[in-house]
């Protein structure tokens, strides 16, 4: 693996577009995000937000265009990429048939850290779940499944933090527990957060990106964000419906 | 690099290892199926009596009983990952597409080598007590059985990847792979007849059929290998 180059920028997105068939779920996307951003994006449903944080976690390629996630291109460097990103998702991606230490054992196996039961231990206290490290996640509840997601997608100290609608179905004190550990590692990493919260989006993010019918239909910085007419130009591109 | 590749090949084995140890899902319903179709068998050939020769149609029976078994188990290899999109997670790690293939192959070849060790005795005790048992020597049923196990676990793990996300998977995967195992089935029906019957040429018989088997194990796993990164992000 070489050295990451230093661009300055987590995410520099050109032309991106991603087709199914005939539809094209992201057309012609542009957009680039400094490193310690915070990132969020909203957008009605099938405006494209997963298929672009598919592609950003190089779990899809591009139809065309190019993108660079951490000076990486998605494509070409993928393997090392992976190193550098996590995934938060409303679904856990947690195996239901295993402890929670064994999650977290083994995806620190899949990513090779170095004293691996040191690191799981400090990430369950960190997640409170210490307390329940050996029993099968499947008798978990959605909230403690998403704080044990969080530990797993910290894993690897990854530098980008892809979080696809995390809140979904959490409770209000699994709310503050995502709350408390965003804000203790905001410093450290850049977020891109997929929401449908509008309020929560814009209270965390330092950019706000606008996504229907696979397009950018708004981009900025959130203190050059005017609340009131992104809200506006939020509700008519929900209007737009999907691609 | 290979020694990543080789601590991620244990670390998803060892994984699907435990798994099944805990749900028994394949284990149970692979054995179950083979037990099921045998007693379906004895009761088919009843009225034969003694005068069918069991052993010249045992090759035949064994293997559509394993190969329909191993269908079960196939479909049930990617029904931990496809839950709570756990095969997100595992694409998201820095691991080569083939190692993923490698890990899953081993396992549903381990679980359909057991599958077929354990289901051997019962198809004895229904069919071949009182009867002439295999002529040549046991071993040579273990080799062909662990022969056209690889073929079936390494085809079978490629188009499980491919069905898992489809509707109707089940009959896809039936309707995909049968056709495919044609050629390892009547080669592996060939050298399990040779093993069982024995006679003059029997041995030669024997490798003869078993270089098929192995044809067709060595092309099916390049071809899965190579393709398995398509496969697997299509």
């Amino acid at each position: 693996m070489g050295e990451t180059p230093l661009t300055g920028n987590a995410l520099e997105v050109r032309g991106l577009t991603r087709a199914f068939g005939a539809r094209k779920a992201l057309d012609k996307v542009d957009f680039d995000l400094p490193e310690g951003a915070f990132l969020s994006i909203f957008g009605p449903n099938g405006a494209g937000k997963t298929t672009l944080v598919k592609i950003l976690t190089t779990l899809l390629n591009p139809s065309a265009g190019s993108v660079k996630v951490c000076g990486l291109d998605v494509v070409t460097d993928a393997v090392e990429l992976r190193h550098k990103i996590g995934l938060i998702s409303h679904n856990p991606l947690l195996y239901a048939d295993l402890t929670a230490e064994e999650n977290l054992l083994f995806f620190a196996e899949m990513y090779g850290i170095p004293e691996a039961e040191e690191r799981v231990r400090e990430l369950l206290e960190s997640v409170e779940l210490d307390h329940r490290r050996l029993d099968l996640t499947r008798t978990f509840s959605r909230g403690m499944l998403q704080r044990l997601s969080i530990a797993r997608a910290l894993l690897h100290r990854p530098d980008i933090l892809f979080l696809d609608e995390p809140y979904s179905g959490l409770d209000p004190h699994a709310m503050d527990i995502l709350d408390t550990l965003v804000a203790q590692i905001r410093g450290e990493h850049t977020f891109v957060m997929i929401s449908h919260d509008l309020s929560k989006g814009l209270e965390l993010c330092s950019h706000a990106l606008i996504l229907a019918n696979g397009k950018v239909v708004m981009f900025d910085e959130r203190d050059a964000i005017d609340e009131a007419a992104f809200r506006e130009t939020y509700r008519a591109t929900v209007g737009m419906g999907v691609a | 690099m290979a020694s990543a590749s080789w601590r991620q090949f244990k670390a998803i084995l060892r994984k699907d290892l435990v798994m099944e140890m805990r749900t028994h899902e394949m284990i149970t319903s692979m054995g179950l199926y083979a037990i099921l179709t045998m007693v379906v068998y004895q009761i088919a050939l009843t009225e034969a009596g003694e005068a069918l020769d069991v052993r010249l149609v045992m090759p035949g029976l064994i293997w559509v009983a394993f190969i329909f078994m191993s269908l079960l188990g196939l479909n049930r290899s990617f029904v931990h990952e496809k839950d709570q999109g756990c095969i997100d997670a595992l694409l998201l790690s820095p691991v080569d597409r083939p190692v993923i293939f490698f890990a899953k192959f081993s396992g549903n070849l381990l679980f359909l080598l057991a599958v077929e060790v354990l289901s051997l005795p019962v198809f004895a005790f229904l069919f071949l007590q009182g009867r002439e048992g295999i002529s040549n020597p046991i071993w040579l049923l273990g080799v062909v059985m662990l022969a056209a196990s690889v073929g079936i676990s390494g085809v079978g793990t490629l188009l499980a990847t491919m069905t898992v996300n489809t509707s109707g998977k089940d009959i896809l995967l039936a309707v995909v792979f049968v056709p495919l195992m044609y050629p390892l089935l009547r080669a592996a029906v060939g050298a399990t007849f040779a093993a069982v019957i024995g006679g003059p040429g029997s041995i030669e018989t024997f490798w003869s059929w078993m270089a098929w088997v192995a044809g067709f194990d060595v092309i099916m796993l390049l071809v899965a290998f190579g393709l398995y990164e398509f496969v697997i992000g299509a």
